[in-house]
């Protein structure tokens, strides 16, 4: 790695004897990476045979359980990211604008959920909302009622609300760096001119934010298309999207070619998710 | 905050016994730097004597840095050499070049103590021990630092910063000292002090070859030996700092080195006599100044200082002009006036006002030296 | 700032809470509730107990623990090295190369963690590359994804550090191996640490891949997790999510107060 790090920002100096230093890394991610993904892609397209054969791809593209899951994957992400931005912009909002004591580590708090492993929530909500959960116990025993009055949990709104709990805080991260950019003497000079607080979160506040919105907002779509853990562990029969179908193809029904035409499109609507989020990213500067 | 001056002079001239005499002349041969289609260096020759300041001035994106940085090797010529004593460096890696230097943000590494600091070049070079401890103490003196060894360069204030920075590039003898703007990071006041320092090392190690980057012309005039003024990538004027100030070869240079009024003239009479006078006329008035190769007829420019013009005329202040006194700035040490000239804004900086100065809008006489005066062709660019 | 009343401020601070008290700390709160409950059939537990971890310690708790801790590691080790090489090799390619390596490098990121456990299946499921049934695959799997993670913070870092001291350590003579040892990477540390900690952390909590790889055996705490509940054993299942989210914020603060003594 010696070389690894000559000078940035040189005009032809230099290069050429450390430009192979790439080559390692490079090669490694190709290996474990990009040679198992071209081969899915070769996979979707040959039969048991070894045959190219592209009726199965059509086969799978009309039938009817991978219509539902990617309608499924579709509803979800947005939904869930829709609520993500929300949930971000109000949290991000207070926490900047209207600070209290703690809220700080209230921040930080939320932060560390990126760390945390996503099916925590949907665990956590069976407990709260599920049909033996707080909720319904609660309202049973308060009603009197025979049978649990909550059962949204494994439905695709309960993926959804998990998914805002776990995903928000991508929206929030980047909210609240540039919510620390904006001029507070601006707000300050607004409202001793009277304008009200929804008046200065309009004109000063949003079009600060929206870089952030429309970054952390790609993120979210593109994360949500690609949540796994939530929805297995919600389990519910009817809310089954691309990636769960792709692993109950695979691992239960050892369908491999399915799988992997499945995970074809998947993977494009990925990275045409990703795409556009390196775009607004990149674009916006965030 | 306070700044401590560097060490006496007593400890200073022991140091500077050791560090003399490492100096080498920087040789520019049509170096031009390119990137891509943008040329931001046109070919520069350029000679840096040893133990010479050179500074160079210019506005930016003037290709000042670019040199600097192509003497360093971090910047690749697109043609010509660069030779450092009597080796051509031009292929060499910065780590190869035998220099030192000083950037604008001091560039401490954050994580290494003062003295690791200064030991830096040393040791990456493989010196012995025992010469990196002296070495390193001798650095640290040259630059007053010698209590602050063991602090980390976060707890040192910006000018301390400069001065540490400034012992780590002594401490591998450089061949040649390269400046960054030093000083651009700090203070006004500190600032000057770092000025005067920086002269005072420099008399202390006058083998010492330095080229100083900088767009401030009080930090070149103070210090440099040479001045090379740059200007869209090629060098405007080229020479020893008071021959530039007194008699600059063109307007930029005029304008860009101190304050200048220049008068549209007509050339009268070419310049003769043993100090080269040449007289030009303004309106009525034939004034005399020094001049170059005029003609009789050439239209040229009459540049005089602010602090040369003077309110009342004797023997030596035989040019005379008239203006209209238009604005009256008092400062304190110094009064600006602003008058109109046929048409010129002119300024005077007066230290002494007369009893009672004329009103504003009326006629004033103005009176200066012919000595003080030169000729100056206008720019044939803009 | 923006709301000056006090009645205003309380009703905002209220609805703040409701909201992260919902989202945010319900969860957290019920999953720890859950781990040390002995019934429960109404709104709260009938009673606390701390049988669910000693069963889950008797049970596959401690390997699951240390299949995670070994994999996070090696992967996240192997990921610090490889992102930080390629970030420092990116530097010195032409522009555009740079800029289209970077985005592959990026990639891993965004393809669906499942598809990548799918892809390793297709790929390395015989000779020469068996991995198939090993340990090594799991490695690979969690390596490939957060290999990206460890490349961008990195390259963060390298982006904001100032080419300044890498150039004064070149012109007073440090050849580039001494310069990248003595003040690249010392100077990078901390998002180095930042990016091993954002990595194991993802590791730690990896499901989609591993699950269609792991081989017997070798089971990680989200495997075993998801085991668990899907055999009903919901209340097992809370306890080793509360031991495995101790053990990653654990390891994260850990990590944080290195980096923080590492910078002051």
């Amino acid at each position: 790695m010696a070389d690894a790090a000559v000078l940035p920002a040189t005009p032809a100096a230099r290069r050429a004897p450390g430009r192979f230093w790439i080559v390692p890394p490079a090669a490694l991610l190709a290996l474990l990476f990009f040679y198992p993904l071209a081969l899915i892609v070769q996979q979707a397209f040959l039969d048991d045979s070894g045959m190219a054969n592209v009726a199965e791809f059509v086969r799978v593209l009309h039938a009817r359980f991978f219509l539902n899951a990617l309608i499924n994957t579709i509803t979800i992400s947005v939904a869930a990211t829709a609520g993500c931005l929300i949930v971000g912009l109000v949290l991000g909002l207070i926490l900047a604008f209207v600070p209290f004591p703690g809220s700080g580590v209230i921040a930080r708090l939320i932060d560390t959920f990126i760390a945390l492993p996503t099916f925590l929530v949907t665990l956590a909500f069976t407990f709260i909302y599920g049909s033996a959960g707080m909720l319904n116990a609660g309202l049973m025993e308060v009603f009197s009622l025979q049978a649990p009055p909550v059962d949204f949990l494994y439905s695709t709104w309960g993926v959804v609300l998990a998914e805002v709990t776990v995903y928000s805080p991508f929206v929030l991260r980047p909210l609240l760096a540039a919510f620390s950019l904006v001029d507070r003497g601006q707000i300050e000079a607004a409202s001793v001119l009277g304008a009200r607080p929804f008046r200065i979160v309009r004109q000063v506040i949003l079009p600060a934010a929206v870089p952030a919105l429309i970054a952390g907002g790609s993120l979210c779509l593109l994360l949500t298309v690609n949540e796994f853990g939530i929805v297995l562990f919600i389990g519910a029969k009817g809310v089954i999207t691309l990636p769960l179908l792709i692993y109950s193809k695979a691992i239960q029904e050892s369908a491999y070619q399915v799988a992997c035409i499945i995970a074809v499109i998947n993977i494009a609507l990925s990275l045409g998710l990703f795409g556009l989020y390196r775009f607004a990213a990149g674009r916006l500067g965030v | 905050m306070s700044v401590p001056a560097f060490t006496g002079s007593n400890v200073m001239d022991v140091d500077a016994a050791k560090i003399r005499g490492a100096g080498s002349n920087v040789h520019f041969d049509k170096v031009s730097v390119a990137y891509g289609a943008h040329v931001v260096l046109h070919p520069l020759t350029l000679d840096i004597a040893p133990g010479e300041i050179l500074a160079m001035i210019g506005p930016s994106g003037s290709g000042k840095t670019t040199a600097l940085r192509a003497v360093a090797g971090f910047v690749r010529p697109a043609s010509g050499r660069i030779r450092i004593g009597a080796t051509d460096v031009t292929d060499l890696p910065p780590y190869e070049r035998g220099l030192g230097m000083v950037v604008q943000n001091y560039a401490l590494f954050p994580h290494m103590r003062v003295e690791d600091n200064v030991a830096f070049g040393l040791r990456a070079q493989g010196a012995d021990k025992a010469l990196i401890g002296e070495r390193v103490k001798d650095s640290l003196a040259t630059v007053g630092m010698s209590g602050f060894s063991k602090r980390y360069p976060r707890e040192l204030s910006g000018g301390q910063q400069q001065r540490v920075a400034i012992a780590r590039a002594l401490a591998v003898r450089p061949r040649v000292l390269l400046l960054d703007e030093p000083l651009s990071a700090l203070d006004a006041q500190i600032r000057r002090n770092m000025v005067e320092e920086i002269a005072k090392l420099h008399r202390d190690l006058p083998g010492l070859t330095i080229l100083y980057v900088t767009h401030d012309q009080t930090e070149a005039l103070t210090l440099a030996d040479k001045i090379a003024i740059m200007r869209d990538g090629r060098v405007s004027s080229h020479g020893p700092t008071t021959e530039l100030y007194r008699r600059p070869p063109n307007r930029f240079t005029a304008e860009f080195l101190g304050r200048a009024n220049l008068l549209p003239v007509t050339v009268a009479e070419g310049a003769a006599g043993p100090k080269g006078l040449a007289k030009a006329k303004l309106g009525d008035a034939v004034l005399a100044g020094a001049g170059r190769s005029e003609k009789p007829g050439d239209r040229t420019l009459l540049c005089i200082r602010p602090q040369h013009l003077s309110l009342t005329g004797d023997e030596e202040h035989t040019n005379r002009i008239v203006g209209t006194l238009k604005e009256v700035h008092w400062q304190g040490e110094l009064t600006h006036l602003v008058l109109d000239v046929d048409g010129t804004p002119v300024r005077v900086s007066a230290t002494r006002l007369p009893v009672s100065l004329p009103e504003r809008g009326s006629a004033m006489p103005l009176f200066f030296t012919p000595g003080d005066t030169s000729l100056v062709p206008e720019d044939v660019r803009g | 700032m923006l709301v000056w009343s006090r009645s205003g401020r309380m009703l905002i601070w209220a609805a703040f809470a409701l909201v992260f008290g919902v989202l945010f700390l319900a969860p957290l709160a019920v999953i720890l509730l859950s781990s040390l409950a002995d019934q429960w059939n109404g709104v709260l537990p009938s009673g606390l107990t701390f049988e669910h971890y000693t069963d889950v310690a008797q049970g596959a708790a401690w390997k699951a623990v240390k299949a995670s801790l070994i994999t996070g590691f090696l992967a996240s080790a192997l990921a610090l090295v490889s992102g930080t090489w390629a970030a420092l090799a990116l530097r010195i390619q032409d522009a555009t190369l740079a800029r289209v390596l970077g985005v592959l490098f990026f990639i891993p990121s965004a393809v669906p963690s499942v598809s990548v456990g799918l892809g390793l299946l297709v790929a390395f499921s015989h000779p020469p590359l068996l991995l198939n049934g090993t340990i090594a695959i799991v490695m690979v799997a969690h390596f490939v994804l957060i290999s990206a993670f460890t490349f961008g913070n990195v390259s963060a870092g390298l982006a904001r550090l100032s080419p300044d001291f890498e150039q004064v350590a070149s012109s007073l003579g440090a050849r580039p191996a001494y310069r990248l040892w003595h003040v690249t990477l010392p100077l990078l540390a901390p998002y180095l640490v930042a990016a091993f900690g954002l990595s194991f952390a993802l590791s730690m909590g990896e499901l989609g891949a591993t699950v269609m790889v792991y081989p017997p055996g070798w089971v990680t705490l989200p495997v075993s997790i998801f085991s668990l509940t899907d055999r009903g054993d919901v209340f097992a299942g809370a306890a080793l999510t509360i031991i495995l989210v101790a053990a990653t914020l654990v390891l994260l603060l850990g990590l944080e107060r290195l980096a923080g003594r590492q910078t002051r």
